[in-house]
């Protein structure tokens, strides 16, 4: 199989895009602005990164955290992950 | 029934209220240890200890021929900027299911869109803890009686991991769950 026959379909890509605004329309509503507006630059940076991304392993590099680190701030910022 | 486990999983699931079903539902488990090295946490790192002492959860021996086949996929999902990105612990974890005929337990979406296309790995069953604590009722590990119950025992696991399940998943698994309880 070539590389270019395992690109998703179309049909799929749409699918994903609309998955991908609904997750990022839930993290930021269900975000608590004030708390990642109160951190450090590098972690609000990896929060933003993460409500609009979803994906903790770069939002924990981008924090300098290992990802349960990350994941606690996460928690207590109110972002869910969305599944 | 065998799994194999990805750090955001654990980290997420140590975390539930009734973590030790986990145990019960698959007889072994599955970790690659770059991925058991990404957690840090005393919560998580109690959890995995327990399920290794009691022997469920095995590190998995990886080899020459996993590494080939990391830089094939590797090579297929970032060969254009539409597929979601997944960094190595992910595929590690994925390849480490095809190649065991095992469940994935995984909720990076980059994992779940790569079982959605390609050919190779359309048959890997890739759960979410969603589709865990499904098959936990089907297995007699959670009882649950009504539709209503199975969304309480939903609501308790997104409360412990600060989670929030779609919609159009939650549908689909009530779905089965009411065939199953028509039964």
């Amino acid at each position: 199989m070539s590389k270019r026959g395992n690109i998703p379909p179309k049909e799929l890509l749409e699918e994903w895009k609309k998955e991908d605004e609904e997750a990022r329309r839930i993290r930021r509503e269900s975000a608590d602005w004030n708390f990642i507006n109160k951190q450090a630059p590098h972690i609000k940076a990896a929060l933003i990164y993460f409500i609009e991304q979803g994906d903790r392993y770069v939002a924990a590099r981008i924090a300098g955290l290992t990802i349960d680190e990350f994941d606690e701030i996460r928690r207590k910022a109110k972002i869910p992950v969305v599944i | 029934m065998l799994g194999v486990l990805d750090a955001c999983f654990i980290i997420d699931w140590s975390r539930y209220r009734r973590r030790e079903l986990l145990s019960k539902l698959f007889d072994i488990m599955y970790i690659h240890d770059e991925v058991l090295a990404q957690i840090r946490s005393t919560m998580a790192i109690e959890y995995v200890t327990e399920l290794m002492t009691k022997g469920i959860l095995r590190l998995y021996a990886w080899s020459d021929t996993d590494e080939v086949e990391f830089i094939r996929l590797r090579e297929e999902v970032s060969s254009d900027p539409r597929i979601p990105a997944v960094e190595r612990p992910d595929i590690l974890c994925l390849i480490i299911a095809k190649s065991l005929s095992a469940i994935l337990l995984s909720e990076n979406v980059g994992i779940h869109r790569i079982v959605q296309y390609n050919p190779r790995y359309k048959d890997v069953n890739v759960w979410t803890a969603l589709e865990v604590l499904e098959n936990m009722v089907y297995k007699g590990l959670i009882t649950v009686r009504s539709e209503g119950e199975f969304l309480n025992c939903i609501r308790e696991y997104e409360e412990d991991t600060a989670h929030k399940f779609r919609r159009k998943r939650i549908g689909e698994c009530i779905e089965r769950l009411r065939e199953w309880l028509r039964r």
